[in-house]
């Protein structure tokens, strides 16, 4: 698809967004309350008195954005197989060893994960959601997202290209 | 005119959440069209090699930007129907730079993970496993990271006033270098040979121009007020400012003291100050409610009854009103002057106000007062890790089990240059003399209440804190200070057996090292307390009369007059003399007060029984405040009064009758 075309279709869903729920597009807040949930069946009683999660006890999933994350599942799904784009496997250039890209999209997964609360946010629920209100906090964190991005890609090339 | 989920506070209904699922499917959609389903091509952007991730992220941004402004520019969407993330730089950065990174790692972020996950990729479930634990280390850490999170806290905050830009303004800008980026983008994209095959053909420039035509209506659309406040949500700023200038959000302290007196129902008070200060002192019934947590302490009385904020003065407890009024809280007030003012307007005595007070007024002062300053019942340490009974004794043994709790008070009673060649961790350095000086022309008397609660407040002490004794060598200096605690109704303070001396000798831990200083408290004043202290002509009468018994603790060569500092020598007509030196033995060992049956035995010749009266006093008070612990707080004497002025003011006052010796 013409990228500019999703682009807009994506600002529309946006719009729309705000337009219902009055709160913009998020994926990580979902991951978030997932996370809680998960942490609560490990240790309820540190989850429960532990300070961030706590917050959230005892419905951890009972929260409009961990719907939303099922939602884009369900969408993506869909659409991919409506594209015949389900392709099963782990996407890595030639010459990557299976364990490295593992390792690294783990490890990725990791950081983003962490800095998805630090910045009450991620590339969806900050960035774009806040981005479009021009809030300062939202462009602050995109530019020093693509900032950080650009200034890292090089050491994981080797993932990618041989 | 539209009303959102969270404009009228619905984000929570199952409504919402099924709205929330089918915006997701059509998000989950739109990533994947995008062609986001594949981590390879999201990191290709970092490489230069697909620019999609720009393209699409840039177009889904000015889209929905001049969506938005079109659609509250228009009053079709009500600004306030809005929820705006509070901007906090710190967090934003650092948040950016961490998730930029993992980003490029990982070549996932979370949305994008979900819809490569539905798409099958083993690297995206991996992917969203790793943000599953790093938001787990995150609550894990958050303890420590918490300064972090909300380091550069600005609340809601808009790019464009620093700009000097109006919000329609910005937004045509925002496109205009949205459409220069993405001419940019084909370009690098066709130079590096990747792309940019949207060059050639119509495409481009009829988007381009009519992103630019969209802007224009925007910019058209878009309120002419650059001021900040009014894109932060009009109606919430402006019914903000009204309010504020109407004085109509504050609430004055006399009036609060009232609501909460009155138990007004919906009142919530809340305290915005430090974990340490609240603790120390807060309004009685009053929520700790500290800035970075004010939203999620208060949410369940949003819009409920009447929130009203304070903190030490005024600016805190702004701070946090005007964050909540952002997010929609209509019902916050601040405390006019805040806790100082407090102070100040309903808890300061009847006694040291300066103005005139009509009766009326001194009696609605005394019932704020008794309300306000009424000691906490249910508050500090377990009642099984206080020593029973209080006050007491308690054993150097139990002293250095709890040391460090931080409800323990150590005072030690010690000379200066005794205390600074080593002392009990934590103890402080008290000159009982300070505790005392010219009362009503008579030297040497226990300070009033209100200066011994400074005292108190000055050294950290709260009603809820056990204060410990050591003596140095002599039991009555403790006992002193004891009457100070007593005179306060502060009755959790207990008296080291043995004294200093004793905790030495078993070489128990010292230290050179000045403990920090405690944040200063505020003891409240209780003015009941001290119903044991009674003047002359209380002693006069029961010379007399001879009850209550007159209890002379002076040695004994003074009492019968063959010695004297005062201008008069003998005692009392009809006390009975029981030298203070008698309750306790001192030696090499340490000073302790003598078994309790011991005391009991010797007492029980002069009192009949435990309801029995008596004065206590010595010359200035210090040694009869000994007696006096001995009497009511080791034997349970009920009816012990303490004449503290002493002989010191009996002397010197002729007209008062007076025994000399022999008797």
């Amino acid at each position: 698809m013409n990228p500019y075309a999703a682009g807009v279709f994506l600002g529309l869903v946006l719009t729309a967004s705000y337009a219902v729920l009055g709160a913009g597009l998020g994926a990580s807040g979902g991951l978030a309350r997932l996370a809680a949930a998960l942490s609560h069946l490990a240790a309820p009683a540190r989850t429960q008195a532990s300070a961030y999660f706590g917050a959230w006890a005892p419905h951890y999933l009972s929260y409009y954005l961990v719907f939303m994350l099922l939602g884009i599942l369900v969408g993506g799904f869909l659409s991919a197989a409506a594209a015949g784009r389900l392709q099963p496997g782990l996407e890595r250039g030639p010459g990557c060893p299976a364990a490295k890209r593992a390792f690294l999209a783990l490890t990725g997964g990791v950081l983003v994960g962490f800095a998805s609360r630090l910045a009450q946010g991620c590339t969806s629920g900050q960035a774009l959601s806040g981005g479009a209100l021009l809030l300062t906090g939202s462009l602050i964190f995109m530019a020093a997202l693509f900032a950080a991005g650009f200034a890292v890609a090089r050491f994981f090339r080797g993932q990618w290209y041989a | 005119m539209l009303s959102t989920f969270y404009g009228t506070d619905r984000l929570d209904s199952p409504a919402a959440w099924a709205a929330a699922f089918v915006l997701g499917v059509l998000f989950g959609v739109a990533l994947e069209r995008a062609g986001f389903g594949s981590s390879r091509r999201l990191a290709a952007v970092f490489y230069l090699d697909d620019l999609a991730v720009i393209k699409v992220m840039f177009t889904a941004l000015v889209t929905a930007l001049l969506g938005l402004v079109i659609l509250t520019g228009s009053g079709l969407l009500p600004p306030d129907q809005l929820f705006y993330l509070p901007t906090v730089y710190g967090a934003h950065l650092l948040g950016g730079l961490i998730l930029g990174a993992g980003f490029a790692m990982g070549g996932w972020c979370p949305g994008t993970a979900a819809v490569g996950l539905a798409s099958g990729k083993l690297d995206a479930l991996l992917f969203l496993a790793g943000g599953i634990a790093g938001c787990i280390l995150y609550n894990e850490l958050f303890p420590w990271l918490q300064p972090l999170a909300v380091w550069g806290e600005a609340g809601v905050d808009f790019l464009y006033p620093h700009l000097g830009l109006s919000q329609g303004a910005a937004a045509f800008y925002v496109s205009l270098l949205a459409v220069l980026a993405f001419w940019g983008c084909e370009i690098l994209e066709h130079r590096r040979g990747v792309g940019g095959r949207l060059l050639s053909g119509r495409f481009l420039p009829t988007f381009s121009l009519a992103l630019l035509a969209a802007a224009a209506v925007a910019y058209l659309v878009a309120p002419v007020d650059m001021a900040p406040v009014s894109a932060a949500g009009p109606s919430r700023e402006a019914e903000l400012l009204a309010r504020i200038e109407a004085g109509a959000d504050h609430l004055e302290p006399e009036d609060l003291a009232d609501r909460l007196l009155a138990r007004e129902p919906g009142l919530v008070v809340a305290d915005v100050r430090s974990e340490a200060e609240y603790q120390a002192f807060h309004i009685r019934g009053a929520l700790h409610a500290p800035l970075p947590q004010v939203h999620e302490i208060l949410a369940p009385y949003k819009n409920k009854g009447r929130i009203v904020l304070y903190s030490g003065g005024m600016t805190h407890a702004a701070q946090a009103r005007d964050s909540l009024a952002r997010q929609g809280f209509r019902n916050v007030y601040l405390l006019s002057e805040g806790l100082a003012g407090f102070r100040e307007r309903v808890l300061k005595p009847v006694s040291l106000r300066d103005e005139p007070l009509d009766p009326e007024k001194a009696a609605r002062i005394n019932a704020w007062r008794a309300f306000f300053l009424a000691a906490p019942a249910a508050v500090g340490p377990e009642p099984a890790e206080m020593p029973q009974p209080l006050p007491g004794l308690i054993e150097t043994e139990w002293l250095a089990q709890h040391l460090g709790k931080p409800w323990l008070k150590i005072i030690d009673l010690r000379s200066q240059p005794e205390y600074n060649t080593g002392h009990i961790p934590g103890a402080v350095y008290l000159n009982y003399d300070s505790l005392r000086g010219v009362v009503g022309g008579v030297s040497s008397m226990l300070l009033p209440a209100e200066l011994l609660a400074g005292h108190f407040s000055l050294l950290g002490i709260t009603p809820r804190d056990l204060v410990v004794l050591v003596p140095g060598e002599r039991m009555h200096d403790a006992t002193l200070v004891g009457m100070a605690a007593e005179r306060l109704g502060h009755r959790r303070y207990a008296i080291v057996q043995g004294g200093m001396a004793k905790w030495l000798k078993e070489k128990r831990p010292l230290t050179t090292a000045l403990p920090a200083a405690a944040p200063p408290s505020y003891y409240p004043v209780n003015p009941g307390a001290d119903d044991f202290t009674v003047e002359a002509h209380t002693v006069l009468e029961a010379s007399r009369t001879g009850r209550p018994l007159i209890l002379d603790v002076r040695p004994v060569e003074y009492f019968r007059g063959e010695k004297s500092e005062e201008a008069r020598a003998g005692h009392i007509p009809g006390a009975k003399n029981r030298p203070f030196s008698e309750d306790v033995a001192a030696g090499p060992e340490g000073i302790f007060f003598k078994p309790a049956a011991e005391l009991a035995a010797a007492y029980a010749r002069l009192l009949l029984d435990k309801e029995a009266p008596v004065i206590v006093h010595c010359r200035t008070g210090h040694q009869a405040s000994q007696t006096f612990f001995v009497l009511k707080r080791l034997l349970g004497y009920r009816n012990v009064k303490y004449y503290d002025a002493g002989w010191s003011e009996w002397a010197s006052r002729p007209e008062l009758p007076v025994a000399a010796a022999g008797k």
